[in-house]
């Protein structure tokens, strides 16, 4: 499902036109990327926690060339889901 | 890094507030987005927003783990988890502050692997074998000066060395046959022969030539050159009046000489004339052989090769190809199929017995009963099995062919008692 299809599926379920829900979305991801940035936690509760952590610089060997490299420090987004949305996906069948 | 967490409420007004919509309107919203995005999860899609990322389903492999407090094993079962690849724009923002930063190569090129110097360089490796091998004779030599020796030498020394220098001769065509590339150094050499063998003077000259290259091994090896240089410098210098007095002496100079760097070649040049000097290196050459002869009997081979491949300047390559030769010698006794005429006494099978254990006692080492075997193999049908009473000779071997302390001896023994025993 790409951001149009997301959009088109709000929009029927609110019964809103679509510019009113992409609109809404995008001032929520902007929301949202403003909180990241000022290291803040956001909780959705029974979906779960988006945060920013941090990755300490490390080094990295080539296996191949053995050329060593330093790799810097880096700040990642991570999502942890919640526990609610862990027990619902529970129930579904995976597919080996 | 504080984490201050913003709740679902927050997030509500923050967004009202921005969109300038109700609450309630933002609430709503908010609500069927989380929802939308659950059903889609549930239902096994990928949700794609713009701007922010996607949401993704992985599936958790369930997993052995051991209950801390009892010890047991427990599963820990599988599980979906929804995993948040953050879009390329959000993951540059959230990075802001390391993205000046880049990844720095430590190492300014690629550290190659060596390719192994065995497998590309094996003259080499002899070469280093032999270097070694030269040293602890020398060594050994050194422990044993004060024995009295060097009597036997004094009458045989050029005979000596004249009839090695007719076996070697012999030998060496078998030398070009087997190795084919060996060809024309061979050739080099036994043009030097010739050249040698008529003229003694130059052929001590080049036994001289001969010592250096074999000053050159040590030098490779040992760190001990520069205080056996010095110490060989002074005998020499007061050497010619103490000619007479004792062998002791030229058998101490001739080891310090052994020892001493391609320099006193330098230092010395107009050797070629003193009588004594000949003596001096005639017998150099003949201890050498002797010594050699007692500890292993390959170094002879050695000696030989470098007594008469006679390189006109000491390089590295030529001292190569005289290891080649050396060892190729060693080869060859291995390749010639043993022809058993002495025998050291005969043993009588009974239970119990093992060629091993009669190799053991024979030749001090359990891998030469091939030779036993070899020797009595009309009698011996099947070497795990010799039937109770059978009477085996045990053959008297050159003393070349079942060195314990040489590692290509075993190495041989070990290549036939695969092939013997199937």
């Amino acid at each position: 499902m790409n951001h149009k299809e997301l959009i088109a599926a709000m929009a029927t379920k609110m019964n809103a036109p679509k510019s009113v829900v992409e609109a809404l979305l995008e001032t929520t991801v902007k929301t949202c990327a403003e909180l990241l940035l000022g290291e803040k936690t956001i909780g959705f509760q029974s979906f779960g926690n988006f945060e920013v952590r941090k990755k300490e610089e490390r080094l990295s060997v080539h296996p191949a060339t053995q050329i060593r490299t330093l790799i810097p420090p880096k700040l990642v987004v991570n999502f942890k889901q919640s526990n609610i949305l862990k027990d619902k996906l529970k129930d579904l069948p995976h597919h080996e | 890094m504080s984490k201050e967490k913003i709740s679902s409420q927050e997030i509500v007004d923050l967004v009202a507030a921005k969109a300038l919509v109700s609450k309630r309107a933002a609430d709503e919203f908010l609500k069927v987005m989380i929802l939308t995005i659950e059903e889609a999860l549930l239902a096994g899609d990928v949700v794609k927003i713009k701007n922010f990322g996607t949401f993704k389903l992985h599936w958790n492999e369930p997993r052995k783990s051991v209950n801390v407090q009892t010890g047991e094993d427990i599963i820990l079962s599988g599980y979906h988890k929804v995993s948040f690849t953050p879009d390329t724009q959000l993951r540059d923002l959230v990075n802001e502050p390391f993205a000046h930063l880049d990844a720095v190569q430590l190492d300014g090129e690629p550290v190659e692997h060596s390719i192994p110097a065995e497998a590309v360089i094996d003259p080499l490796r002899t070469f280093n074998e032999q270097a070694s091998e030269i040293k602890n004779i020398l060594d050994e030599i050194k422990g044993l000066s004060s024995k009295p020796v060097v009597s036997e030498l004094q009458d045989v020394e050029k005979a000596d060395i004249e009839t090695e220098l007719e076996k070697f001769e012999d030998e060496l065509p078998k030398q070009t046959q087997e190795n084919l590339s060996m060809a024309v150094e061979t050739e080099q050499i036994v043009g030097h022969v010739d050249v040698v063998q008529p003229v003694q003077e130059t052929y001590t000259n080049k036994v001289e030539e001969s010592n250096s290259t074999d000053h050159e091994y040590i030098q490779s090896t040992t760190e001990t050159i520069p205080e056996i240089e010095s110490e060989a410098i002074l005998p020499l210098e007061i050497s010619e009046k103490k000619k007479h007095k004792a062998w002791l002496w030229i058998l101490i100079i001739s080891v310090l000489l052994g020892g001493s760097g391609l320099g006193l070649c330098c230092f010395y040049p107009p050797l070629k004339d003193s009588v004594y000097k000949m003596t001096q290196n005639v017998s150099l050459a003949d201890m050498l052989n002797t010594f050699s002869g007692w500890f292993t009997p390959k170094p002879k081979k050695v000696d030989m090769t470098e007594t008469v491949v006679i390189p006109k300047d000491t390089t590295a390559m030529e001292t190569v190809s005289e290891n080649i030769a050396a060892v190729d010698s060693l080869q060859v006794l291995f390749d010639n199929p043993r022809v058993f005429t002495e025998y050291l006494g005969t043993e009588r099978i009974h239970d119990g017995s093992r060629l091993t254990k009669i190799s053991k006692r024979y030749y001090g080492s359990k891998d030469f009963w091939v030779y036993i075997y070899e020797a009595n193999r009309e009698h011996i049908s099947n070497p795990d099995h010799i039937s109770v009473g059978t009477i085996i000779k045990i053959p008297k071997l050159d003393s070349r062919l079942i060195d314990v302390s040489n590692e290509r001896c075993l190495q041989k023994a070990k290549e036939l008692h695969d092939i013997y025993v199937k």
